[in-house]
């Protein structure tokens, strides 16, 4: 059986594809991913196997930017504790001191411009957001007005102004806690932090001690797997946070889209052609 | 007065003789007896203007919320026994969606601005028809008779006033209409909904879900059905409930009360 596999279509990470896996399939051609992330890939290893590799990144731009505002709208107007408060047995009127930031007129901070970040910027400008970016390198000015927004060079500049700041990049080793407790410390402390992927992008311990102290206002979380490990149970028990379980891509249209693509990419290898969407190992 | 309180009544007017003004913080006047206060020569203001963006904001909150199924999400996430996120655990999406949005007023109109944004095909229904510019503006089509509009959207959000017109303007027949994948967000009043028809249509599966920031009363009682449906996000009435615009609402009813003692005209003055 080994031997006729050509092919692995990898769905939420599985199988793991390590060395034992790969000298069991001499035949392997092509391992395409669902979604974007690759930060659970040794592409190394992958690559010295003479393995292709291939994402599937188009298909989740719309509804991983939705997830994103979903996120900060929920985070801003406080909505998961307004509904625990609006079903709580203890209720008979609303404070009126509840109350939650503006999303219209805020300052957005996004921090990576790809694709995904570019369909953010569409939205937050219908919401009259005013958007700042930082990325590796400046988009073109059609560009950034298309869509209204603003580079800055460096990214501290882009914490100190936003009111919501978007982490969109991925894990690499130069993102390795790329916000950690100085940058917290940059940030309001009205702001919101909104981040897609756990992943050591964010220095854990230091935002939650940035949350409990009021450093940043609140986060917004969306996870890849759920962690019941010790440190985690501050981060899921602290009111000014939502955590959500990878909704960036948990729906149906994108559940299908993305593997549509994925196998356009498996086929367009197994028939010798180059693959629409090829990951190499920089 | 906050939140609809003090309660005016025949008994309260009578006991302030030197009342000139009252201010009401948001836009909905339907708590309020107009006839009643005029007779007292009493004037009265709102505050319409200023909580159209957060009520908008709120109304896409609410949307995004549901059709991803943030806040069941959010419980998983959390939870202490959740082991794995079950893959066929899914949301569905707002992009290629159709909104159709039944009251195109201020509020309405901000909503559809911002759901354009989101790749929805936009359909509203309002007493009259907008004009040209302002409905390419959003690529909202009119739906002259709610039936087609309530027909083909996806999601179906109530932006209007509350009036002897529009009370109870979503019923049984109105749920029937909609589509069972259809979700009903309300920003504008509890009673614009027949409550129990809500309940049985989303019991029975007549629609989707549902995500209300009104209820009639506010709060609900406690063991109302409402409270305990999975379909179900209720927000307890927090579309202009931010510290900028609660802030510039004060600001405006003090400008308001102040034009009233003095006899000056009153800005926001509901005639």
């Amino acid at each position: 059986m080994s031997k006729k596999v050509q092919a692995i279509y990898l769905w939420w990470h599985k199988p793991v594809i390590d060395q034992e896996l790969l000298q069991s399939l001499p035949n392997l051609k092509v391992i395409a991913n669902s979604g974007v992330g690759m930060d659970h890939l040794d592409l190394k290893l992958v690559a010295s196997f003479g393995v292709k590799m291939a994402n599937a990144p188009r298909a989740v731009s719309s509804s991983t930017a939705d997830t994103r505002m979903a996120l900060l709208l929920a985070s801003a107007r406080r909505l998961v504790e307004g509904y625990h408060i609006a079903i709580s047995s203890g209720m008979e009127y609303c404070e009126a001191d509840f109350l939650g930031v503006e999303v219209t007129g805020a300052t957005l901070g996004v921090t990576g411009m790809d694709r995904i970040g570019y369909k953010i910027a569409l939205r937050a400008k219908a919401f009259e957001m005013n958007i700042l970016y930082h990325n590796r390198t400046r988009r073109k000015e059609q560009e950034e007005q298309a869509v209204g927004t603003t580079y800055c060079e460096k990214v501290d500049s882009l914490l100190q102004q936003a009111d919501f700041v978007m982490v969109v990049v991925s894990l690499t080793p130069q993102t390795h806690k790329l916000i950690g407790k100085r940058e917290l410390e940059l940030m309001k402390h009205t702001a919101t932090l909104i981040k897609i992927s756990r992943g050591a992008v964010i220095d854990q311990e230091a935002l939650v001690t940035a949350l409990q102290t009021g450093v940043i206002r609140a986060a917004a979380l969306d996870v890849t797997y759920p962690e019941p490990r010790p440190r985690d149970h501050a981060l899921l028990k602290l009111k000014n946070v939502i955590i959500t379980p990878h909704l960036g891509i948990k729906t149906h249209k994108a559940t299908y889209m993305i593997t549509e693509e994925a196998v356009e990419n498996l086929l367009a290898t197994l028939n010798g052609l180059s693959i629409p969407i090829e990951v190499l190992p920089s | 007065m906050w939140y609809h309180k003090p309660v005016i009544n025949e008994e309260l007017l009578q006991s302030l003789p030197n009342l000139k003004i009252v201010a009401s913080s948001g836009v909905g006047i339907d708590h309020l007896d107009l006839k009643l206060l005029s007779s007292y020569g009493v004037k009265l203001s709102n505050t319409p203007f200023i909580v159209s963006t957060d009520t908008a904001d709120m109304g896409m909150a609410l949307m995004l919320a549901s059709s991803r199924r943030l806040v069941e999400g959010y419980q998983m996430a959390v939870s202490p026994d959740t082991e794995y996120f079950p893959a066929d655990w899914l949301g569905d999406e707002l992009s290629g969606a159709t909104l159709g949005i039944v009251g195109m007023g201020t509020i309405g109109y901000k909503v559809a601005e911002r759901a354009k944004a989101f790749e929805m095909k936009i359909l509203y229904h309002n007493r009259n028809q907008r004009n040209k510019e302002e409905e390419s503006a959003v690529g909202a089509i009119y739906c002259k008779k709610i039936d087609a509009l309530l027909q083909q959207s996806d999601f179906v959000l109530l932006s209007v006033n509350l009036t002897p017109q529009t009370h109870k303007l979503i019923g049984k027949r109105e749920l029937e209409l909609m589509k069972p994948t259809a979700t009903l967000i309300n920003i504008s009043r509890g009673l614009v909904v027949d409550q129990d028809a809500l309940v049985e249509a989303l019991q029975n599966k007549v629609i989707k879900a549902a995500a209300l920031d009104v209820t009639y009363p506010e709060p609900l009682p406690r063991d109302h059905p409402l409270l305990k449906l999975k379909n179900v996000i209720i927000t307890p009435h927090i579309g202009s409930a931010t510290k900028k615009t609660r802030r510039l609402m004060m600001e405006n009813m003090i400008e308001s009360i102040q034009a009233g003692l003095t006899g000056l005209p009153i800005p926001n003055e509901v005639l």
